[in-house]
C-alpha cells in the first residue's frame, strides 16, 4: 500500500441530506482511507454508464483509518451532486484516490481558515491535523444565513476558537466574514490562512499575504476530467512568472501570492 | 494461450492496446493503477520544438457522453521532453512511440531528424489533427499539406512514421489515401472532432479557446465508420480510437478493421480501462475460438 493514488470500490454507508442543498456523505474504502493527507481529494462517479460521463471532484473531508471511512461533504449543484444525493447506503461507488498534493508543514503556532459555505469541507482534515498537532485553529464560517453554515460540528471540536459571519446576520456576525479575520489577527498571533469558497475572500487574503501580515493558502477549484495531471484541464494562471499551475497535480491549494485570482 | 501480439510497421505490439497521445501519462502518480509493461505500447502527449503555455481556461467542458477539450498542447519544448521524460518512457519495456507536431515544414523536419537521434524510439506519430491550436491550421485537413508533411519527415527519419488523422474532413478515408501515397507506415484515426459549447447565461462561448475538440462515447460511431471505411483503401495498419470505453468498444474497431486501438477519454473516467480492456480482448479472442488477435481484424469487412 503506498501512497499513489488508486482507483477502488467504496460502499456508501451514510448520505446525510442537510438542508436542501447539501450532502453528508459517509464511504467505506479500506485503502485510501489509510494513505490520504489533509489537503488532498478524491474523484468519485456513482452512476453506471457514460452519461454524465466524468467523475466528480470533493475534498477528502474526514478520513478514518481505524473505521477504514472517508467522509465528503456536498453541494448539490447539477447532473452529478444530485445524483450523489440520491445514492442509497450500501451501493457501491468507484473512486480515485488520494489526489493532489498532501499539506506536510505544520512548522506554525497557529492557523486561521476562511472559508465560505461547502468551501470549509476542505479545510477540515487539516483543522484535525493542526489540532492533533497541537497548533492554534481559528475557524471562520461564512454564508448567506444561518441556515447554509455547514461543517460547523466537524470544525467546532477542533477548532481554539470559531467565528460565523452571516450576509443577512441571522447568526453571528452580519457582515463580511473578512471582517472577523481582520480582527482576528489584531487580537491573535496567527501566521498561516487557508481560504476556500469565496473569491472576495481570497482576494482579501492575497492582499494580507502581499502585506506581509499572514502567509495565505488558497484552496482552488478548476473543471477537471482526470484528477492526476493527465488532461491538463484544470490549469489556473500563474503570479507574475506567466503559465499556468494545474489545479489538480500542484495544488488544489497554492501558495495564494503564487496565483491569478 | 492466444497470441495477442500485433505488428505496426514491423514493430512487434505485445498486445494492441495502447494510450492516446495526451490522455494518460505514465509516470509516478500513476505507479498505483497498473503497471505500464503492460500495455502495447506507450506515447507521450505531442511535444513540440518551443515550449508552449497551453490555451487560456476554460479548457474542458462535459458534454453528453464526452467532452469538449480545447487544451492548446502545453509543452516543455522537445530538448526538455528528450532529456527529462524519454528515458523514462523507454524503460518501461513496450515499444516507444514518440507524438511529435511542427508549426512548419521545417519544423516537422528537425523534430524527427532529433528523435530518429535519440535512438531510443521505435515509431513517430505525427500529430497532424489537433484543431484546438490558436494557429488554427490542422495540416490532415488539406491534402496538400498533409501530403509535404508525410513526404519531408519520412525523408528526414528510418523510423516508421504514424499520421494521425483529423476527422474534420469530407471523407477522412481519402486523407489516408494521401497519407499512405506520401510515405506513411500507418495511420491513426481519429483525433477530436471540432464543437463548441455556449453558456446561455453569459451568451457567449463557454471555452478559453471558443471552439474544442470533441471525444469520448459520443464520437465512436463516426470513428468507427472512418476507420471501416478506411481499412478497404489502404495496405498500412491502423490505429483506432474514439470513445472507447469498454473491451467491447476496443474489438469493435479491430474489427472495423484497426491493427491496435488507443484509449483517451476513458482513461479520465477509469484509470484502468486499458488493462480492462487488454485482459478483455484477449477473452474475447478466445472465447471465439482464434488463436490470435490478429485474425478478427477487419472480420466485419467481409
Ligand atoms: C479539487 C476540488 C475539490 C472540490 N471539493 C468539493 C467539496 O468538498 N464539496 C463540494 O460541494 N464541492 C467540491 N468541489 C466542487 C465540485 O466538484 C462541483 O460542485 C461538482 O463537480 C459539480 O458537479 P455537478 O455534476 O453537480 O455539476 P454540473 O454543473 O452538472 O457539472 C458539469 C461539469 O462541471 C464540473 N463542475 C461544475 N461545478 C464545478 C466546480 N465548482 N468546481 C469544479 N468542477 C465543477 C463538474 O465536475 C462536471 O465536470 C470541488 C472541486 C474541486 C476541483
Ligand atoms: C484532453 C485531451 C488531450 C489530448 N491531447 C492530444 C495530443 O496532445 N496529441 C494528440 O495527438 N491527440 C490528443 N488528444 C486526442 C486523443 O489522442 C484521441 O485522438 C481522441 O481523444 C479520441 O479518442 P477518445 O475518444 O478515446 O478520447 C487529446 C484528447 C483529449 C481529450
Ligand atoms: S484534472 Fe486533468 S490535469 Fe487536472
Amino acid at each position: 500500500m503506498g501512497r499513489h493514488p488508486v482507483y477502488r470500490s467504496a460502499t456508501v454507508l451514510e448520505a446525510k441530506e442537510e438542508g436542501r442543498d447539501y450532502l453528508d456523505l459517509l464511504l467505506r474504502e479500506p485503502e485510501i482511507s489509510q494513505t490520504t493527507r489533509p489537503g488532498q481529494f478524491l474523484m468519485i462517479r456513482a452512476w453506471p454508464g457514460v452519461d454524465p460521463m466524468l467523475p466528480r471532484p470533493f475534498d477528502i473531508m474526514q478520513a478514518d483509518p481505524r473505521e477504514q471511512t472517508l467522509r465528503l461533504f456536498v453541494k448539490v449543484e447539477g447532473r452529478g451532486t444530485a445524483l450523489l444525493k440520491s445514492l442509497k447506503p450500501g451501493t457501491e461507488v468507484k473512486i480515485t484516490g488520494p489526489l493532489g498534493r498532501p499539506i506536510e508543514d505544520f512548522s506554525c503556532p497557529s492557523m486561521a481558515f476562511l472559508v465560505r459555505g461547502a468551501g470549509a469541507a476542505a479545510v477540515v482534515h487539516l483543522a484535525e491535523e493542526a489540532r492533533a498537532r497541537g497548533i492554534g485553529v481559528y475557524t471562520i464560517l461564512s454564508a448567506s444565513a444561518a441556515s447554509r453554515i455547514v461543517c460547523r460540528k466537524y470544525l467546532e471540536p477542533v477548532s481554539t476558537e470559531l467565528l460565523i459571519a452571516t450576509d443577512d446576520g441571522s447568526e453571528g456576525y452580519e457582515g463580511l466574514a473578512s471582517d472577523l479575520l481582520d480582527d482576528l489577527l489584531r487580537r491573535k498571533t496567527v501566521d498561516r490562512v487557508y481560504t476556500c469558497g469565496s473569491r472576495r475572500f481570497a482576494r482579501h487574503v492575497q492582499r494580507l499575504d502581499r502585506e506581509g501580515r499572514i502567509k495565505g493558502f488558497v484552496f482552488l477549484e478548476g473543471l477537471m476530467a482526470c484528477g492526476m495531471g493527465d488532461c491538463h484541464g484544470c490549469a489556473v494562471q500563474k503570479n507574475g512568472q506567466g503559465g499556468y499551475f494545474l489545479v489538480c497535480r500542484d495544488g488544489p491549494h497554492f501558495p495564494i501570492a503564487e496565483v491569478v485570482l | 494461450m492466444i497470441d495477442t501480439s500485433v505488428e505496426i510497421a514491423g514493430v512487434t505490439l505485445p498486445n494492441p492496446v495502447l494510450p492516446a497521445s495526451g490522455t494518460y501519462e505514465v509516470d509516478e502518480v500513476h505507479a498505483g493503477f497498473f503497471s505500464p509493461s503492460e500495455l502495447g505500447a506507450v506515447i507521450n502527449k505531442t511535444i513540440f520544438m518551443n515550449p508552449r503555455p497551453g490555451n487560456p481556461p476554460p479548457r474542458i467542458w462535459e458534454t453528453p457522453c464526452g467532452m469538449l477539450n480545447a487544451i492548446g498542447i502545453p509543452s516543455e519544448g522537445l530538448e526538455r521532453f528528450l532529456a527529462d521524460q524519454l528515458p523514462r518512457l523507454r524503460s518501461l519495456g513496450p515499444p516507444v512511440i514518440l507524438s511529435i507536431a511542427g508549426n512548419s515544414l521545417q519544423e516537422w523536419q528537425d523534430l524527427a531528424a532529433a528523435v530518429d537521434r535519440t535512438g531510443s524510439v521505435d515509431m513517430v506519430e505525427l500529430d497532424l489533427s489537433c484543431p484546438n491550436l490558436e494557429e488554427g491550421f490542422i495540416w490532415a485537413a488539406d491534402e496538400a499539406a498533409l501530403s509535404r508533411v508525410v513526404a519531408s519527415v519520412v525523408k528526414v527519419t528510418r523510423l516508421p512514421v504514424i499520421s494521425k488523422l483529423s476527422p474534420n474532413v469530407r471523407d477522412i478515408s481519402e486523407m489516408a489515401v494521401v497519407a499512405e501515397r506520401a510515405g506513411t507506415a500507418a495511420v491513426s484515426m481519429v483525433n477530436s472532432y471540432q464543437g463548441m459549447a455556449i453558456d446561455i447565461g453569459t451568451r457567449k462561448p463557454i471555452l478559453g479557446n471558443i471552439t474544442g475538440g470533441l471525444t469520448g462515447p459520443a464520437i465512436r460511431p463516426l470513428a468507427i465508420h472512418g476507420v471501416f471505411t478506411t481499412f478497404k483503401k489502404i495496405t498500412v495498419p491502423i490505429i483506432g480510437m474514439g470513445g472507447i470505453a469498454t473491451w467491447q468498444d476496443a474489438v469493435e474497431f479491430l474489427l472495423a478493421g484497426a491493427t491496435a486501438v488507443a484509449v483517451g477519454t476513458q482513461n479520465f473516467v477509469n484509470p484502468l480501462t486499458m488493462k480492462e480492456v487488454i485482459e478483455g480482448i484477449a477473452g474475447y479472442v478466445e472465447e471465439a475460438g482464434f488463436s490470435s488477435v490478429r485474425d478478427i481484424i477487419g472480420l466485419a469487412q467481409e
